[in-house]
């Protein structure tokens, strides 16, 4: 090649040497993030060891919690999911169960099963929502209340839940996740711990395959289902080394929706779930998080490895295409509507390092990833980049974020190790290998879909199909 | 372009990352396997001599022994296991034969330790074998926030003068995890420490006498009545506020007439306090001042003034229809929406 190679040539070699550097770094930060994310594993397993929370649980200063669970047309989940919620183990629980107007039978479903009476009850409505048509509590579980509302989104749903929560601590979750019984125990420590903390989320891992009986996951299995095995690992990869090691180093900007506790007075004070975004979870923790710069006040957004949610990922590509469509597009719109953040020092490490690494890193990656690729097949067709070259870049884009993700299992295994046979252990392995030929490349198409919906002007939510944690979810086999 | 050496090198090391990490997670596994395996053999070994230890009139050397050959971890799980579900003489026994199988001894040490998190767990085995040890009582004072609180947790059930007296100077720690810690051990103290946290309560203010204002709501005992009168005129709303729902738990005519002055306060939670705290004693005689209160411009307020009326009875409830009548629409809309509450809403 060299100098007579047209000029073409020489740009797409130059550019696909920047992609491969684009890569190591990012690489790079992935290895600081794991060895902090030790670190911090290393730090809470001495703080857990031989912890008692008998105190917590029998104390009447803890900390009262309302659970806020919107439900969408949930019928076939929400008396079983509902079921687990009761019987979670916090002393002062209140379980707020919003249906966003749900077109099925939801509503009815929870009057028959719980025995709910229509009540009146004095609310302030400090965040505007679409009206509630009734209320209900129950004549059997006196910590539990229905809202019965009209249809207007998760974030709408949430916000109706926050007006009649009375819990010093909101607990905002789908109402299909399943949180294993200590959970809430584990989730509030943080607040314990410090008066700055506004939010903790918690480790939210993938149900299918295991088996669930009452609304609890009873035994931690791996799926043999391809694309829910690889979320397996995708999901304990963001969790484990994501979140936990953006603890050590700077703090998250990312509470799961699905399972995440907030300080009640912060959230409403701050206005509560934007309903115009998809990301609206994402978007109310930043929100926070820049509140907390601007205003004062409490801005600690900390993740807690422990406390477990389990949740149903799709097995379809066409769900999961627009799942993952959504959390881009959500992305993309959060950083937009927050963009003053970035590398801003008012906004101290948030601005200066989460945000940009969010930008650069998190929403820009298929962007830079599919020009990579494309240029490389188109440099390979042509003549015009070398195999070795193509080697070098697989092996930098791909290679290492798979040592990187089999360094996360051994991250799992070390400290919570809930799956815990070889079959188990094989099939997360087999799946971290797999990850990298076919399903991450799915989803740079889905995510720069994401990308181009969000460029578009496109706030659709798209719809999940759940098969309900009756039996064990996931028991298809295809490979 | 690319050096084939390079090529190969990057391969190798990723390769070999690869294989470590295999080999990393799998060996893993198999320790995980036998030790787990051989940890649930040794524990029902060590389940099985202490059994035998505390439910024998006598203590048996051989049995103490085996229970010495058990390896740690399992013996200090069979311990905190059995801890768990002895009170009294069982417990002395449990603790008799923890000192025999140098279990204390071991916690006292890592109660010296320089490293925090063996102090604490030091602490924490302590705690749980409910031992009475100055070492312990020091770790009130340590430098880490999990420590001092895993030592108040163990001070609840050793409520010594000292103690207590370390305790309250404690309600002001800077930490939150330590100062609920303290807290909830001085109330599981219960009477003890009724005349320290009066006396606590009268001589200091800020903070300390907010968190002690909590304590003191949930033991509601009347000697805290001139403390709470003191502190309902304080310059910070958050120790006006505890003082409000002090006085409101406590009761009483001195409690309830300065309450009445409190639904005058210029901040909100203030009065939402007193409203409710006048409502909780049933205090008849504030309807007239609660009905005003309806007109309040914050909502709290109004919803915990209407709920005290509520709550008075028939006196409250006249004020509350009269309310609807009024040209206050925000006083009418509240007493309403009282009005219609079931009965069991309003408790």
């Amino acid at each position: 090649m060299g100098a007579a190679l047209p000029f073409a040539a020489q740009l797409l070699a130059r550019g696909q040497f920047l992609v491969l550097i684009y890569f190591l770094g990012v690489n790079s930060w992935y290895l600081v993030l794991l060895v902090s994310s030790l670190l911090e594993m290393r730090r809470h397993m001495q703080l857990i060891a031989d912890e008692s929370r008998h105190l917590l649980l029998s104390s009447t200063l803890s900390p009262t919690i309302s659970i806020l669970a919107p439900a969408f047309n949930e019928e076939a989940t929400i008396e079983t999911s509902l079921r687990a919620l009761l019987a979670l183990q916090y002393p002062q629980l209140e379980v707020i169960v919003i249906s966003d107007g749900s077109k099925d039978e939801t509503v009815k479903v929870l009057v028959e099963r719980f025995d709910l009476v229509p009540v009146k009850t004095i609310y302030e409505k400090r965040i505007n929502t679409k009206p509630v048509r009734m209320l209900y509590r129950s004549a059997t579980y006196p910590a539990l209340v229905v809202v019965d509302k009209e249809n207007g989104g998760k974030a709408d749903a949430l916000n109706v839940g926050l007006s009649f929560a009375r819990g010093e601590l909101v607990c905002a979750m789908d109402a299909d996740t399943l949180i294993e019984g200590d959970g809430l125990q584990r989730m509030v420590r943080p607040f314990l711990y410090a008066t700055d903390v506004v939010a903790t989320g918690g480790t939210i891992r993938v149900v299918n395959g295991s088996e669930v009986q009452f609304g609890r996951v009873i035994r931690a299995r791996v799926t043999t289902h391809a694309l829910a095995g690889i979320q397996v690992v995708e999901y304990l990869r963001a969790f484990l080394f994501g979140r936990l090691g953006w603890n050590r180093l700077g703090g998250n900007i990312i509470i799961s929706g699905a399972f995440g506790l907030f300080r009640r007075d912060s959230v409403v004070s701050a206005g509560g779930y934007l309903h115009d975004t998809v990301g609206e979870d994402m978007e109310l923790v930043l929100r926070l998080k820049r509140l907390s710069y601007e205003q004062g006040g409490p801005g600690t957004i900390a993740f807690v490895p422990d406390p477990v949610a389990w949740t149903e990922v799709p097995e379809s590509m066409k769900v999961l295409g627009r799942q993952r469509d959504r959390w881009h597009r959500g992305l993309a719109d959060v950083l937009w509507r927050h963009r003053r953040m970035l590398l801003n020092p008012r906004y101290g490490v948030t601005g200066l390092f989460v945000f940009p690494y969010y930008v650069f890193v998190e929403l820009l990656a298929p962007l830079i990833e599919a020009a990579g690729l494309i240029t490389l097949a188109f440099g390979l067709i042509f003549g015009m980049v070398d195999w070795r070259f193509a080697a070098l870049f697989w092996l930098t884009a791909y290679g290492l974020g798979t040592a990187l993700t089999a360094f996360t299992l051994i991250l799992e295994d070390i400290s919570f190790h809930r799956y815990n046979t070889f079959r188990d252990r094989g099939l997360l392995f087999w799946w971290a290998l797999m990850e990298n030929l076919g399903y991450r490349q799915m989803t740079v198409y889905w995510r720069l879909r994401g990308l181009w919906k969000f460029l578009r002007g496109n706030k659709d939510w798209g719809v999940m199909e759940r098969k309900g944690f009756q039996k064990p979810v996931g028991i298809v086999e295809t490979n | 372009m690319v050096n084939r050496s390079l090529l190969d090198l990057v391969m190798l090391i990723e390769i070999a990352l690869l294989v470590l990490a295999a080999v990393v997670f799998f060996a893993h596994g198999v320790w995980l396997f036998v030790s787990q395996k051989k940890f649930l053999r040794d524990m029902a070994s060590a389940r099985d001599s202490l059994t035998q230890l505390l439910t024998r009139g006598t203590i048996n050397i051989e049995e103490i022994d085996a229970l010495r050959r058990i390896p740690r971890d399992a013996q200090v799980a069979a311990f905190l296991e059995a801890s768990r579900n002895l009170t009294g003489t069982g417990k002395e026994r449990l603790r008799f034969v923890a000192r025999e199988v140098m279990l204390l001894d071991r916690a006292q040490k890592l109660c010296l330790s320089r490293f925090w998190t063996r102090r604490l767990r030091g602490a924490r085995l302590l705690a749980r074998m409910d031992v009475a040890d100055p070492l312990i009582e020091k770790l009130l004072g340590d430098t880490n926030p999990a420590v001092r609180a895993q030592a108040a947790e163990w001070a609840a059930t050793h409520p010594a003068p000292s103690i207590i007296s370390i305790m309250l100077g404690m309600l002001a720690d800077p930490a939150t995890q330590a100062r609920f810690a303290v807290q909830d051990a001085l109330l599981r103290m219960g009477s003890t420490i009724t005349d320290p946290l009066a006396i606590f309560l009268e001589s200091h203010s800020g903070l300390p006498a907010e968190s002690g204002l909590r304590v003191a709501t949930s033991l509601a005992e009347p000697k805290f009545l001139a403390a709470g009168l003191r502190h309902s005129a304080s310059d910070e709303v958050g120790v006006r506020t505890a003082a409000a729902n002090m006085l409101g738990a406590m009761g009483g005519a001195e409690s309830a007439a300065r309450l009445i002055e409190l639904l005058k306060d210029p901040e909100s939670l203030v009065r939402a306090a007193a409203a409710h705290g006048l409502g909780r004693m049933r205090h008849w005689q504030a309807a007239a001042q609660l009905a005003e209160c309806l007109r309040d411009p914050t909502w709290r307020v109004r919803r915990d003034a209407g709920l005290a009326l509520r709550a008075l009875g028939a006196p409250g409830a006249l004020f509350l229809r009269r309310a609807l009548k009024g040209n206050d629409p925000f006083a009418a809309d509240m007493s309403q929406q009282v009005l219609d509450l079931p009965a069991a809403a309003t408790g």
